[in-house]
């Protein structure tokens, strides 16, 4: 079992809510994808440690059902899952969350049964730990890398790219300012990446232990 | 329903799972144990199935009680969820996904495996019929975020390949006179070809020692 796969963590929440909120919610949440409310979002783009994150919010009916052998799923709420693949520790992330985009959060969760807004933390830790489900298998195609090594990467190659077609002509003088240039554009890009620091890990093997001592697991 | 980030793509399918075995554990047993037990990185079974940018795997056992006035309510089936980020700017690309997918992870023989416990899939025997599994499972996504880009998975290998590359090249050449830092330029360039497949990062690569393709 695990929720990491080298520097990337996943979490994976469920939560109920009534069908009025759902309805409610999935009209905000189709609000955000419209470009006058997509400034909405641009909370989560501050929090740079995100590869992906989504909700599906799915109601009773929505649960598949593959054959007449398959009792039907008979439930008051609907529930919205919410899964994230972000860098860094659960603590880290759950707190950058509730400081940077704690008024977007309250919307992304709103109503949902027992959500206790995104400030104070303690009680928004609990309900985070509370519904988070483990992940018993995690991939990612790039461990050593964290969200912003993709996106300085796709800047690198694509600078990179340009600058041998734009060069092969040169003097060594004109070159080598050209060169420089790049780098003075690429500062930010580069670094290199490794295994570790991973900091997830230690944080995930107290709370492994502490689940185990509880008999949890 | 907003599956899509660009050409990013959010797939979750939730596959019920038979209610026994016939064996001594139950079928959540099983595929718990199956799946904690797979190897991880480059060794995962998901690692040779092309545009798997990340993905999970968990079984979803039942829901969390929120304690008084909340109702307290149960699941009648378990459930087997995948969830996985891919490249896949249409519809059609998530088939050929889940083609490759049946095909390719775990060398062809992992998909019979981990999908043994999951109702229905008895009668599923080919690529097609997997295809057709999933997307009766298909979850829609009602908001998908991307905070990073939506290229194929092979270019990002190779920028991430190019960026490890670059970074080093420019710090172990700096100072250089510009006809020896061009010379050592344009060798470098031919070594990591930018505009070439290869050489390129192994996906899942855990290891600096092992990453390259070349």
């Amino acid at each position: 079992m695990s929720n990491i796969a080298g520097k990337a963590y996943a979490m994976n929440l469920v939560t109920p809510l009534t069908e009025l909120t759902a309805d409610f919610n999935k009209v905000v949440f189709f609000g955000l994808k419209i470009p006058l409310f997509k400034d909405k979002l641009k909370g989560l783009l501050t929090l740079s440690m995100i590869h992906y994150a989504r909700w599906s919010i799915v109601r009773p009916s929505e649960f598949p059902r593959v054959s007449a052998a398959q009792p039907v799923e008979e439930l008051n709420y609907n529930y919205m899952f919410f899964f994230s693949n972000f860098n860094g520790s659960w603590a880290q992330y759950v707190d950058s969350f509730s400081a940077a985009i704690p008024d977007g959060l309250n919307s992304l969760w709103h109503d949902n049964i027992g959500w206790p807004k995104a400030v104070p933390q303690q009680p928004f830790h609990r309900y985070v730990n509370d519904n988070q489900l483990w992940t018993n298998h995690y991939y990612s195609a790039y461990p050593m890398a964290a969200s912003n090594d993709v996106k300085a990467a796709k800047q690198v190659k694509e600078e990179l790219r340009e600058f041998i077609e734009d060069t092969l002509q040169d003097e060594p003088d004109q070159f080598s300012r050209k060169y420089h240039a790049l780098l003075k554009r690429l500062q930010d890009s580069l670094s290199c990446m490794a295994e570790t620091p991973i900091v997830s890990l230690a944080h995930q093997a107290v709370v492994e232990q502490c689940r185990v001592d509880e008999g949890i697991v | 329903m907003s599956n899509h980030s660009d050409r990013a793509y959010g797939l979750m399918v939730l596959c019920p799972l038979k209610s026994e075995t016939g064996l001594d554990q139950s079928p959540e047993a099983f595929l718990r144990d199956f799946l904690n037990d797979l190897p991880q990185h480059e060794l995962s079974p998901m690692a040779a199935v092309p545009n798997t940018y990340l993905c999970r795997f968990f079984v979803l056992n039942d829901l969390v009680y929120q304690g008084k006035p909340a109702a307290l309510e149960h699941l009648k089936s378990k459930y087997l969820a995948f969830v996985a980020e891919i490249h896949a700017p249409e519809e059609s690309d998530v088939d050929e996904y889940l083609r490759l997918m049946w095909k390719l992870a775990g060398g062809g023989g992992f998909v019979p495996k981990a999908w043994q416990y999951c109702l229905g899939f008895e009668s599923v025997t080919n690529a097609d019929q997997f295809v057709e599994y999933m997307r009766r499972c298909q979850i829609q996504t009602t908001l998908y975020f991307n905070g990073s880009t939506d290229e194929p998975l092979a270019e990002q290998l190779k920028a991430l390949y190019l960026k490890q590359e670059f970074t080093r090249f420019a710090y172990e050449h700096q100072g250089l006179p510009p006809a020896a830092l061009q010379d050592a330029f344009r060798a470098f360039a031919a070594r990591v070809r930018p505009s070439a497949a290869t050489p390129t990062w192994r996906p899942g690569a855990s290891s600096l020692a092992t990453a390259v393709i070349e």
